[in-house]
């Protein structure tokens, strides 16, 4: 479809580059690109995608604006608070550009929707904020042939990586598996808020150089990037042989229903204990000699403050010290949100501790519900 | 054999917040063992019981990468952690 005269006032500083010109414009009009999460990564990679004049933009996201989202995530404001990101989304790039079309997808992602809402698309952006979800859409961009821009962040760290079928590795050649928990997300160790900004405009930079046929891709490297040195690097990576999803004897030719280590079955078993829950049991002679505290988090977050007698083993060396666990003790595990602690009652049920528990909302609860004084690091 | 290693993000907890440790070695393996000796449980979080660079890590040398823990290293060399990060 050509271009309109409005359009072409819009985007006269793209027409001018020879590399991009009006066909290189037109390639973008006529481009269909979904965003996964809208969110940190999401948020500058669509409003960008959305200002260069990509023709259809998807927005996936099943969750809600909240107050700590808008350190980073631009593309919502305060009046936003308590709306679908997806919907609020739209409504925010429709305004910076009435050209283009953008379709709210308001889900959370999984093994029985991920082909059908992908296979609209052209190029997929993924800046989901959830290992699962990460694997999810990397098999699924494989398994239907389409362009995957990838990235993730980490405190003051981030990586990209852009899959190109037949053309290059993908995620799980990078990395072939990881559990959730076991990476700790930006709600548990935080993140800087500008560094998505970073991250996601690469996104959106590779998307345009994949839909119009400039540049060189980010194949087969991972870019890395460091806020606090400034400092960026890259890494080079191959196809695996052995991939589980593109190698010579894939085992994945569908969407996985269940790639993390905490699954529903996993965990039907375990007590979820609310903040006063823990706190009456704590109180209680009998019932405090049948617990042991054990506090999941990072040795650094642990000194900041701990909850008294709670005993300190991360959740990524849970596996191997499961022995320590002492016996005829339910293990409470502690985080700071209740995430990683989840992930050791998986870890301990896998281990052969029938019934662990651990307390809902973490520590953030507990200090909120039961005791204010309570400093949780990394907040 | 002295080299420096890059710690990510995810693991520097373990280093008091700190990104670049010199450390001794003339292996991987040897560079690992003497980032264990001052950061105790950081090996785990990287190599597996039977010796393996867990799936979500990648070690390079430079910008080489890692395959084997025999691997050598030499003086000036800068050993690279990558880890998988989860954030969106």
């Amino acid at each position: 479809m050509p271009l309109s005269a409005a359009e072409l006032s819009r985007y006269h500083r793209h027409l001018s580059l020879p590399e991009l010109g009006r066909d290189g414009q037109e390639r973008l009009k006529n481009a269909r690109v979904v965003v996964i999460g809208a969110g940190g990564l999401g948020s500058p990679a669509a409003l960008y995608l959305a200002a260069a004049g990509v023709g259809t933009l998807g927005l996936v996201d099943f969750d809600r604006v909240e107050l700590s989202n808008l350190q980073r995530q631009v593309l919502f404001d305060t009046a936003a608070i308590g709306r679908a990101k997806a919907e609020a989304a739209r409504e925010r790039l429709l305004a910076l550009n009435p050209e283009i079309s953008v379709v709210a997808h308001t889900l959370t992602l999984d093994a029985g929707n991920v082909l059908d809402v992908l296979r609209g698309y052209d190029v997929v952006l993924d800046g989901t904020d959830r290992l699962t979800t990460r694997y999810l859409v990397n098999d699924a961009c494989v398994l239907l042939g389409k362009p995957l821009v990838s990235a993730a962040i980490h405190r003051f760290e981030g990586h990209a990586m852009t899959y190109l079928p037949g053309r290059g590795p993908c995620y799980r050649c990078l990395f072939p598996e990881a559990e959730e928990g076991v990476v700790a997300s930006c709600a548990e160790a935080g993140v800087l808020g500008v560094l998505p900004g970073v991250l996601g405009t690469i996104q959106a930079t590779e998307a345009i150089k994949i839909i119009t046929g400039i540049g060189e891709p980010l194949v087969g490297r991972l870019a890395t990037y460091d806020a606090l040195e400034l400092r960026f690097a890259e890494f080079p990576f191959t196809r695996r042989a052995d991939c589980a999803v593109c190698g010579e004897h894939p085992t994945i030719t569908a969407p996985l229903r269940t790639v993390a280590s905490c699954d529903t079955a996993d965990l039907s078993s375990v007590h979820r204990l609310t903040p006063s829950a823990l706190r009456d049991r704590l109180a209680s002679d009998g019932s405090r000699a049948a617990l042991v505290l054990i506090d999941v988090r990072d040795p650094q977050e642990f000194d900041t403050c701990h909850l008294e007698g709670a005993r300190n083993i991360p959740v990524a060396e849970l596996a191997r010290r499961v022995g320590e666990l002492p016996d005829g003790c339910t293990p409470v595990f502690l985080c700071r949100s209740g995430r990683r602690s989840l992930t050791a009652c998986a870890l301990a049920i896998r281990a052969g501790i029938g019934a662990p528990a651990h307390l809902e909302g973490g520590l953030l609860a507990w200090a909120a519900e039961v005791d204010p004084t309570f400093e949780v690091a990394g907040g | 054999m002295s080299c420096t290693v890059r710690i990510p993000s995810p693991l520097r907890s373990y280093t008091a917040g700190a990104a670049t440790i010199a450390a001794d070695g003339g292996t991987v393996e040897e560079v690992l063992a003497s980032l264990e000796r001052r950061f105790s449980g950081i090996r785990f979080r990287m190599i597996d019981e039977q010796s393996r660079i867990r799936p979500h890590i990648r070690l390079y040398i430079n910008t080489g990468e890692v395959t084997a823990l025999s691997q050598p290293v030499v003086a000036g060399d800068i050993v690279h952690v990558i880890c998988a990060l989860s954030g969106g």
